[in-house]
């Protein structure tokens, strides 16, 4: 192990593939030192990244329900199929729309915020001032958050699909002359567990590319304040842009070739 | 914040006795894109001793001591420090070394989001074992010697630049370093905290016996702490060794170049604009 670690933290260079060495490097090393994953620092972030974007990502979520059960209450109406709107609104959410779209909202809130943050560190040499003190930055700055994203998307998403889904009954009780307790079976016995556990891989995988091109675009900024801003936004732009090919990759390897 | 466990070995290691190498740079070289930054430089740090590297604004000064502390890597030539060659080192064996060194950066370099303290704690708390009392009490004694002592809760942002300075070089002594490297330690400092500034790096060597590498182009307090100078050029000798010796040595070089430069004069060899012929062509776009 202690060889593999070491092969890992020898890597030189600065490319995206490198900084994944790095990360998964002291990742292994805290299978055996639990203390090198700085658990008060994770703590902190897991605060900063993931509890501070419940607000927001609880009212998308809410309204993406409300979205779901309006327009299906339009066609499947006139087929008389209302009955079905519930198994298609816990569907969409677990599957798909909740997955994809908290991992957007973090995007746009979070992982900016990290690429902004280790940008501005860059271009104050504290970057440099923590390798010079023999600090790795990967280790001190990007585990933590790495840690915290990878844990609290996925209870987002949780979250995020439990709201969606409240959403949902909200306009088939309020204007379709649904019970609740009709609602509430469909919604829950339409999906398999698989269902919710596809959508729980795919948040993994949307963090773990959400906070590797944040920190990446960060950690390489370059030319001051202009730099920092041309990060921010490569960091938005090339996350979105991967999580949805990683979305449309993983839908057809979920629910096509296994 | 919790203590990491001491990650690197710094294993056994050699105590440098007073004259004796400390860090010996051969051929360096450095080159960006199609210009040549530095050029051939050769030199050797004898332990104990304040050397300062000095030079006009964009002759190499700062490239060179980057690449003392291994934060950039010489296009070619060698840097043996504390005996090893820094050059071939993985990222690894260059923590080790960067253990048995002090950075001050220009403007500080302190992490925003930790308090004075926090910033001056921190690599006490990464590579020692040191009860987290005695860490409290090391920052006090690190912020008495440059004067801050009541600051350690607040913030960088609350503080001047020079006042940052000193925090900066109160992290740089946490570890009691073998070398301290600062870049510029007294520019934008007053007076009196310029002589402060000086007597510090004055101290760390001459009383705990550290070395001290200082990059500074402020000649009041680079003859009051030097004890060898190294003078690199600009313009035509951009990036090569104009002088090298002791303070006296370097006032009686006869080299206009040098002597421009110490004594502060506008007019001289080191050229600030173009001869006129020279922007001639360049206006017309023939240069």
């Amino acid at each position: 192990m202690k060889f593999i670690v070491n092969a890992l933290r020898r890597v030189e260079g600065d490319s995206y593939v490198t900084l994944n060495a790095r990360i998964y490097s002291f990742l292994l090393w805290g299978l055996t030192n639990p203390k090198v994953l700085s658990p008060a620092h994770t703590l902190r972030q897991m605060i900063r990244i993931g509890v501070e974007a419940l607000p927001m990502a609880s009212l998308v979520a809410l309204s993406v329900g409300f979205i779901l059960a309006m327009q299906a209450s339009t066609e499947l109406g006139k087929l008389g199929a209302n009955s079905f709107i519930p198994d298609l609104v816990s569907l969409s959410l677990l599957r798909e729309l909740g997955p994809l779209l908290i991992a957007i909202i973090v995007v746009g809130r979070s992982g900016s915020a990290v690429a902004a943050e280790l940008g501005t560190m860059k271009v104050n040499e504290e970057i440099e001032a923590l390798k010079v003190m023999a600090i790795s930055p990967v280790r001190f700055l990007v585990i933590p958050r790495y840690l915290a994203l990878m844990i609290m998307l996925p209870i987002l998403t949780v979250f995020g699909n439990c709201v969606g889904l409240a959403g949902g009954w909200a306009v088939c009780v309020g204007t379709l002359d649904m019970t609740s307790s009709f609602y509430i079976t469909h919604a829950v016995q339409r999906p398999e567990v698989w269902d919710l556990y596809s959508g729980l891989i795919k948040s993994a995988v949307f963090a773990h590319l959400i906070i590797t091109i944040a920190c990446y675009q960060g950690l390489g900024v370059t030319g001051g304040a202009e730099g920092v801003g041309r990060a921010t936004t490569a960091s938005v732009v090339y996350s979105i842009l991967w999580i949805i090919i990683a979305d449309a990759a993983l839908t057809g390897l979920f629910f096509f070739a296994l | 914040m919790s203590r990491a466990p001491r990650q690197i070995n710094s294993g056994p290691k050699k105590i440098f006795q007073p004259g004796e190498v400390i860090l010996e740079v051969r051929d360096l070289t450095m080159v960006f894109g199609d210009r040549r930054v530095l050029d051939n430089i050769r030199f050797q740090v004898r332990a104990g001793e304040t050397f300062v590297i000095m030079g006009g604004s964009g002759c190499g000064k700062t490239t060179l001591l980057r690449c003392l502390i291994g934060a950039q890597k010489p296009t070619s030539g060698s840097i043996h420090l504390f005996g090893e060659d820094i050059t071939r080192m993985d990222p690894i064996e260059m923590d080790r070394i960067r253990l048995r060194f002090g950075m001050n950066f220009q403007f500080g370099a302190l992490f925003q989001s930790m308090t004075v303290g926090e910033n001056i704690a921190l690599p006490l708390q990464e590579h020692s074992e040191v009860d987290p009392s005695l860490i409290e009490m090391i920052v006090k004694m690190k912020l008495e010697l440059v004067g801050l002592t009541g600051f350690e809760t607040f913030m960088p942002s609350a503080l001047s630049g020079g006042m940052r300075k000193r925090v900066g070089l109160a992290r740089a002594m946490a570890l009691d370093p073998e070398i301290l490297f600062s870049d510029e330690p007294t520019s934008g400092l007053d007076p009196v905290m310029t002589a402060v500034v000086d007597q510090l790096t004055l101290d760390s060597t001459r009383k705990i016996g550290a070395t001290a590498v200082v990059v500074s182009h402020d000649m009041t307090s680079v003859f009051r702490i030097a004890t060898r100078i190294l003078m690199i050029g600009n313009g035509p000798r951009q990036g090569q060794v104009v002088a090298e010796g002791t303070p006296e040595e370097i006032r009686k070089n006869p080299d206009p170049f040098l002597q421009q430069f110490v004594k502060g004069e506008a007019d001289g060899p080191i050229p600030l604009r173009m001869a006129q012929d020279d922007y001639l062509k360049h206006l017309l776009g023939d240069g």
